[in-house]
């Protein structure tokens, strides 16, 4: 393949868990992009970093898809801020893919559980 | 649409607001944390990243999911292909050459077969002619009595209109053309409902014996000849005579292809049909009442016919000569035929176009097999790069579609390749004369065409584009990262791309077979004994103005002339005239009577199918060996008796087991006897592929004072010379202008060229089947050649074991081209099989060859077998230099 990936495999390489994070963050309110990344950052205690490049496409494209909804809000600084909020769909989709997760994340923790028997040879 | 678009501009302000905000809040945010206001509004730029990305990235998500993706992997697709050119370029190359084959022939078969003739309700137009079953003639001009009555009588049609055509000189605006002259009824024009684009058409007057003299231009002689200038209202010469242009007919019209460049009127009496009958040299076409079915109007016909004679003031006599008897039509031996007008001008040649279009098919069904196995090898090789974006998360339907729109992107550059390509060819195929196929203004690149072309390069792409989908099974996939994937199916592959190689050599022996066939046919056609020494002889043909060589004397005279000083010409041995070109030309049959020879009674009137007029020389000119008796000699002139030399076949047909020397003929109606002085050996007539009829041979000389007082000012010259063609052609221009510069040398062309071009139909079908066939070889030794080098380099290990366990140069060479051989044999057979089935529908275009004939067959499987064993030597080499260790290693 050539060395310049094709310009949204950072969104495809990504999609599955960025749309986790999006919705999950959303969950305990209605959010403005900027909000977004700010809050990713300190929860994750600075090892998530989502770039704008990311955030903006994937938001419009949960919009699109109807598990958020946006709206245009004056925020506590006087700026005109466009906000997300959880759908009913939405937050339908963050429990599925919440569980999801976990299946995933036991799964891998497994592999670093202490085989209790060893491989046989061939 | 507007509410979408609304939508997206909205969107896209949303978007540029929103990013504004967060840039806002970042640099506030940055500058409350103690940055400088100008290091915060970099640093908050660089953790934003490019806006142009988000911006372009975003609205992509709003665009159809489906066809933004489809528009991702159109892109994807060029680049892929831009980063193989060679490849791409072979897959489009290969592509135009199917496509474009296709396109041209379907052109071919559209314009001729499939598009209705250029008149309103074309499927109303009957052509009708004369039929008389027992002379052999089963489509014959008509006579204007039969036309007049026709049209008088007959209740299924709206009108009728009769036409003819002829050679005339027509005096151009810079120097004298011959042009086909189409001479036309009044009721012509409005029965096929054309209407002039400038002027109008003949009126009354203008089609009644001595009236005023008319002329109407086609379309392409008012912009050849006349450069488009207003030419309506004003006078142009026409044989001699000044005509008034009435009108201008559309670009394109013309009359049962008549090729008529120029319309006159035919001027007759209609309350006198009596005076026509017998004259057979029109052709009409009638227009049916709306509702009257063809079978229907050919039921009255019968009727009619029945009614006839007696209507005319006959009995029911159908032998000339007898009392009563008229020159009407009946229902035995003088009939009339009513057929469909486009049906009729199609004739036989249905068949030959739709083989063409069935050999063209083949072509592509190749190149797409070609192109599956290019596919399946390029996907083999890009294994990896599947896997990898399976992992990545792309889905297996994206992954199919990525591949789909690969090869339609391919199929859909070759399809516009090929359209450039028919066009070229189809331009080439009208500038060599259309070689004698019907309809020829009518072939184009029209909606119709281009509809079947894209319709076949989405076929193609899809067809040749599921190849690779072969590698999307979900086994395969997993273990592509991990070993390069390419073991496990290896085995099913390579089944495959072998079936493919089999396929299409084998539709290309059936191909080369076909072509073969008919190459030898039109090789046995050229080759037939025409009756006289072709070589070195030319022709051409000369037409005197009837109305300025009144005078049949002066005629006569004139190309007397012009063979002496022909003959006189360094260079040139003899020349002569003669009135029919051999060896092929109008049937004559006119009525003859033989002294001494009564017919039968059911045995249609004695006749000479063809009657020659030439000068002395003739037989010396052309080689025609006389049998017995003697040629025309010196002291055979205009005051001695009349003379006359018959061919072998007049011979044999009225003076079985006598000696016709001395014997006397008159022709029908004449009284003045012709003394038959020797008989020459049979010369084609009809056509070279049929039998030669009764011929006589007349003086030209003689014509003035004998032959009906007809003396014919067209004739065709020949001369036997030495010179080369272009070397003679400059003295028979300079030789005739002398004469009189007024008259144009006319299809001045080798006799060789004559008996090629008698051939045309035969030699077209021939020479483009020829060269469908050499693609087809090509692609099919391409695809075999393509296959074994792949799997040479595949097996690249297992021939390096091979050679280390000991195997020799030699061996390996022969494993490869055996493995070649045996995929072209396999071929082959089916190959033959299917010639074997499908030759047959060829059988009415062969000629001296059978559809299975062993020696075609026999040279093309080994021709075959040869060019199998090309394509695989340099893949066997290849394999003889693998280097054991290397090979080993590799991987």
């Amino acid at each position: 393949m050539a060395p310049r990936a094709p310009k949204l495999s950072r969104i495809e390489l990504l999609q599955g868990t960025l749309d986790l994070i999006i919705l999950q963050s959303l969950r305990w309110g209605p959010r403005h992009g900027y909000g977004l990344v700010q809050h990713i950052r300190a929860v994750s205690n600075g090892v998530l970093q989502v770039d704008a490049g990311s955030l903006y496409p994937a938001l419009h494209r949960l919009e699109r898809q109807k598990l958020v909804n946006a709206s245009w809000e004056t925020s506590e600084r006087k700026q005109r801020v466009r906000v997300y909020k959880l759908t009913r769909a939405g937050q339908a989709r963050l429990a599925d893919q919440r569980s999801r997760w976990e299946q995933f994340s036991e799964a891998i923790a497994g592999l670093f559980v202490p085989p209790t028997a060893t491989a046989e040879e061939p | 649409m507007s509410a979408w678009w609304k939508g997206r501009r909205q969107r896209a302000r949303d978007l540029e607001q929103e990013m504004r905000t967060h840039l806002e809040m970042d640099i506030a945010d940055r500058v409350a944390r103690g940055e400088a206001p100008d290091a915060a509004a970099r640093n908050a730029r660089l953790d934003f990243g490019s806006a142009t990305d988000v911006r372009e990235t975003t609205s992509d998500m709003w665009s159809g999911e489906l066809l933004h993706q489809t528009s991702q992997d159109i892109r994807y697709a060029i680049r892929g292909l831009l980063r193989a050119p060679g490849f791409a370029i072979v897959a489009v190359l290969t592509l135009a050459l199917g496509i474009g084959a296709n396109t041209a022939i379907f052109s071919v078969v559209n314009g001729v077969l499939l598009r209705p003739l250029p008149f309103p309700r074309p499927s109303q137009l009957v052509f009708v002619q004369s039929k008389f079953a027992k002379l052999g003639l089963e489509e014959f001009p008509a006579d204007l009595g039969e036309f007049i009555e026709l049209r008088s009588r007959s209740r299924s049609f709206q009108d009728i209109g009769a036409y003819t055509t002829g050679p005339v000189n027509v005096g151009a605006d810079d120097a004298p053309q011959r042009v086909s002259a189409g001479r036309i009824t009044q009721s012509m024009l409005s029965t096929l409902g054309v209407v002039p684009v400038q002027g109008r058409t003949f009126n009354e007057q203008e089609s009644i014996p001595n009236g005023p003299l008319a002329v109407m231009l086609s379309h392409e002689l008012w912009e050849s000849a006349f450069g488009r200038r207003p030419i309506v209202g004003t006078q142009i010469d026409v044989d001699g005579l000044k005509r008034t242009v009435v009108g201008i007919m559309p670009p394109n019209f013309d009359i049962h292809d008549a090729r008529a460049r120029i319309w006159i009127p035919l001027q007759i009496d209609m309350s006198n049909p009596a005076q026509y009958r017998g004259g057979h040299f029109i052709y009409m076409v009638g227009r049916l009442r709306d509702g009257v079915s063809l079978p229907a109007a050919r039921a009255e016909l019968e009727t009619m016919l029945a009614q006839w004679a007696s209507l005319d003031g006959g009995s029911q006599s159908t032998t000339p000569g007898a009392p009563g008897f008229v020159h009407s039509p009946n229902q035995t031996t003088h009939r009339l035929r009513f057929d469909d007008l486009q049906a009729n001008m199609i004739g036989g040649i249905g068949r030959a176009l739709w083989i063409l279009q069935a050999a063209v098919v083949f072509v592509l069904v190749i190149a797409c097999a070609n192109l599956a196995n290019l596919l399946l090898m390029r996907a083999e090789s890009r294994h990896r790069e599947l896997a990898v974006r399976a992992a990545l998360g792309a889905g297996r339907g994206r992954l199919v579609r990525q591949f789909l729109i690969e090869s339609l992107v391919l199929s859909l550059a070759g399809g516009a390749a090929g359209v450039a390509l028919a066009r070229l060819g189809l331009r080439t195929l009208v500038a060599t004369g259309g070689a004698g196929l019907p309809r020829m203004t009518s072939i184009e690149i029209d909606g119709r065409v281009l509809a079947f072309t894209l319709g076949l390069a989405l076929l193609s792409g899809l067809v040749f584009g599921m190849a690779p989908l072969m590698h999307l099974g979900a086994r395969n996939m997993g273990l592509a990262l991990r070993d390069g994937g390419n073991r496990t199916a290896t085995g099913a592959r390579n089944r495959v791309r072998r079936a493919l190689v089999i396929g299409e050599v084998a539709l290309a022996v059936t191909l080369v077979i076909g072509a073969g066939l008919l190459l030898r046919s039109f090789w046995n056609l050229i080759r037939v004994d025409a009756g006289f020494d072709r070589t070195n002889l030319t022709t051409f043909s000369v037409s005197l103005p009837p109305r300025v060589y009144k005078d049949n004397q002066r005629r006569v005279a004139t190309f007397e002339e012009l063979i002496r000083k022909l003959s006189a010409t360094p260079g040139v041995t003899s020349a002569s005239v003669m009135s029919g070109l051999p060896p092929q030309r109008n049937i004559d049959a006119n009525d003859v009577a033989y002294e001494g020879y009564t017919p039968s009674a059911d045995e249609p009137p004695t006749n000479a199918e063809y009657f020659q007029i030439v000068t002395p020389g003739y037989f010396t000119t052309m080689r025609i060996p006389i049998v017995s008796g003697r040629g025309f000699g010196p002291s055979d002139d205009a005051r001695s008796q009349p003379v006359v030399v018959i061919n072998e076949t007049l011979a044999r047909r009225y003076y079985r087991n006598q000696n016709p020397i001395g014997r006397r003929l008159q022709q029908g109606g004449s009284k003045t006897f012709f003394t038959i002085i020797g008989v020459a050996k049979d010369v084609k007539q009809g056509g070279v592929d049929s039998k030669v009829g009764t011929e006589l041979y007349l003086l030209y000389e003689q014509c003035p004072t004998t032959a009906f007082n007809y003396t014919p000012a067209s004739l065709n010259v020949v001369v036997r010379s030495t010179l080369s063609p272009s070397a003679l052609s400059p003295i028979v221009r300079r030789n005739l202008s002398a004469l009189d510069a007024s008259l144009p040398v006319v299809g001045f062309r080798s006799m060789d060229e004559v008996i090629s071009d008698s051939v045309a139909r035969p030699r077209f079908l021939a020479q483009l089947l020829g060269v469908f066939a050499t693609v087809a070889l090509l692609l099919s030794a391409i695809g075999t050649y393509g296959v074994l080098a792949f799997a040479v380099m595949e097996r690249r290990r297992e021939i390096g074991v091979r050679m280390a366990l000991g195997a020799t140069e030699r061996g390996v060479l022969t494993m490869v081209l055996r493995q070649g051989l045996g995929l072209a044999l396999a071929g082959l057979v089916i190959g033959l099989i299917g010639a074997a089935a499908l030759t047959r529908l060829t059988s009415a275009f062969l000629f001296g060859v059978t559809p299975l004939d062993p020696s075609t067959f026999l040279a093309v499987s080994a021709f075959m077998l040869l060019v199998a064993g090309a394509a695989a030597v340099v893949p066997a080499l290849r394999a003889t230099r693998v280097d054991p260790l290397q090979a080993l290693r590799a991987d």
